[in-house]
């Protein structure tokens, strides 16, 4: 079962909609509230990276009887050092949006912590994909 | 996965005064109401018992079930509970005792405030923060609440603390109290008057216990009809309190904003149905971080707005104001002094206080198999495709969603949907009496024959 959603960039007061979406979905399964908390959290996290550093993006969602495999790919200035971006308390959020409560370096090791297995690729000055599974 | 299956209800439908208007299928957060042949019909593994329908009903025709006054027994020594918001459905001029006396005439052998228990519950709470728990923590006092929560946010189910209600508390007290006494425990029957649904089931099909403390259960317009009648025939205004019982505060404990303050750290009082909702939406999302303490109540400026509190809730809060100011001075009368004796048992009650860990319902599921569940899903978004979307309730489902719903789980039929009927018709998929036949399942028999073709010539 297959679902994408449009993320916009800098549209902070819709963030959330879409992993709120994939999370309502899942909710109709048979699948352990602990698991369900894991992908919701991940998938917020995800959905905030391109909210808060890309111009547009898509959460593509693929939901099998075992897993749900999530893709999230955005057009934005990508990352320079993935290894850096993955240390916990690293962040290159602006003042303005570390204001609004978010970028405190913790989006991409929190999406790793919750997730089963998770992959970053980014091309700098082009855009990041992100792709994460989660067991049910 | 451990589920609660415990589906047990107070808000029932009279089918004698419903007319399947559908208001309160329209008003139901959780989309547990449904009209078929011509009644509402409330599944009861989404039903959380908040009375939102009861509120909207044109006709009267829902109702709380409760044990009643006339579950009262005779040979015993019968004791009622009355929450502090019940006498707060009085004017100012009757005193807190002439009520609760007034409450007593109608036939019990004691009476007990609720929020006494409140002395204790405070305690609780800073022996609940020593503990190392999830946060937010959400508060178990509101039994619609905890149901919801149970229902739509699976997820959220052990953040919910695990301590009894106050009016448990006092029941638990209460018999402690009436033991010591003497009295055979077997003799003892206590009685709950609530100011809404929610607290009859949890005192009927308690979630987290075994069985409730209390005994019985009465509707509080009931309690509200026979005391009015004993105070308005009392010429002498009542005696008054000459110490103070609890501490002044407690007497708000029900209402919505006072509970928080109990709570070190971040805490919010939500309450309305659709605020709780909002806020457990973002919260199960993730949205939402660093908040220690949630209290949450489903009524709007909490018990004083249950479904079953005769009078305006915001007078009732004026009016507990006033009580706790009252209250206040008594205390400061008295050297600080409160005396409260349910706090003597204080030592004993916690170690009964406690509640088993809650656990989700199924009220959403598609299916237990995951496969069938998907197969479901993909039906669902078929489905609708095909409906208009707009969510006109005609098809006697809240929604198109939950048209679509209905029809996987085998509930409902696609020609439900009046959009897809006429292109049935109109397609010789559907003969015109057919549809009619489905209209009388959804709406009644006879509910198409008000018009008339002759009648054409009068509009």
């Amino acid at each position: 079962m297959r679902m994408s959603y449009n993320i916009e960039g800098g549209d902070f007061s819709a963030a959330g909609r879409a992993s709120s979406e994939v999370k309502r979905t899942l909710k109709q399964f048979n699948i352990s509230p602990l698991v369900l908390r894991r992908i919701a959290v991940a998938l917020y996290e995800a959905e905030m990276n391109v909210v808060a550093h890309a111009r547009n993006g898509a959460m593509q969602v693929d939901i099998q009887p075992h897993y749900i495999s999530v893709v999230i790919e955005d057009e934005g200035p990508g990352i320079e050092d993935i290894a850096r971006a993955m240390e916990e308390g690293f962040s290159t959020a602006t003042d303005e949006v570390r204001q609004m409560g978010f970028g405190a370096g913790m989006g991409l090791p929190n999406i790793k912590k919750n997730s089963d297995r998770m992959m970053l690729t980014s091309t700098p000055g082009v855009g990041t994909r992100l792709e994460l599974t989660v067991n049910f | 996965m451990v589920k609660d299956r415990n589906y047990r209800h107070s808000i029932q439908i009279d089918r004698d005064k419903c007319i399947g208007c559908s208001h309160c299928m329209r008003v139901c957060s959780t989309q547990a109401i449904r009209i078929v042949e011509g009644f509402a019909s409330i599944s009861p593994e989404r039903c959380v018992d908040c009375g939102e329908c009861y509120r909207v009903c044109p006709q009267r025709a829902i109702y709380a079930k409760d044990d009643g006054l006339a579950s009262v027994h005779d040979n015993a020594c019968r004791i009622a509970l009355v929450p502090s918001v019940f006498i707060g459905q009085f004017p100012s001029e009757y005193s807190a005792t002439q009520v609760l006396k007034a409450v007593k005439a109608v036939g019990f052998d004691e009476v007990f405030e609720v929020e006494q228990a409140v002395d204790f519950m405070k305690e609780a709470y800073r022996a609940m923060e020593q503990k190392d728990h999830l946060r937010p923590l959400i508060s178990s006092y509101c039994p619609a609440v905890v149901r919801l929560i149970q229902v739509q946010y699976p997820s959220l189910t052990h953040h919910i603390m695990l301590l009894k209600a106050p009016h448990d508390i006092a029941a638990l007290y209460l018999r402690l109290a009436k033991e010591k006494e003497g009295l055979d425990s077997g003799k003892i029957f206590i009685y709950y008057v609530t100011p809404c649904a929610a607290k009859i089931v949890a005192a009927r099909a308690p979630v987290g216990e075994s069985v409730s403390p209390i005994d019985g259960t009465i509707n509080m317009t009931e309690m509200y009809n026979r005391a009015s009648r004993i105070l308005w025939g009392e010429k002498n205004p009542g005696l008054h309190k000459t110490t103070a019982n609890m501490s002044p505060d407690s007497v708000n404990w029900s209402l919505s904003g006072t509970e928080k303050h109990y709570f070190t750290g971040r805490s919010l009082a939500i309450d309305g149905m659709e605020n709780v909702i909002e806020f457990l939406e973002k919260l199960e999302s993730g949205h939402i971080a660093d908040i220690d303490f949630l209290e949450m109540r489903a009524c709007d400026q909490g018990c004083a707005g249950g479904i079953l509190c005769p009078g305006n809730r915001f007078l009732t809060v004026e009016r507990l104001e006033q009580r706790q100011k009252k209250l206040q001075r008594l205390k400061e009368r008295d050297h600080d002094r409160v005396d409260n004796p349910l706090m003597a048992y204080s030592e004993t009650l916690h170690s009964l206080s406690g509640v088993e860990p809650v656990y989700p319902r199924d009220g959403l599921l598609l299916d237990d198999d995951m496969e069938k569940a998907l197969v479901k899903l993909q039906r669902i978004k078929k489905l609708l495709t095909y409906f208009p979307g707009f969510d006109c309730g005609a098809c006697g489902a809240p929604s198109c969603r939950s048209l679509a719903e209905d029809i996987v789980k085998g509930r409902a039929s696609i020609s439900h949907c009046v959009f897809v009927q006429r292109v049935m018709e109109k397609n010789y998929k559907l003969s015109p009496d057919q549809a009619f036949i489905v209209i009388e399942k959804i709406w009644g028999k006879d509910r198409l024959n008000k018009y008339n073709d002759s009648n054409a010539n009068d509009a």
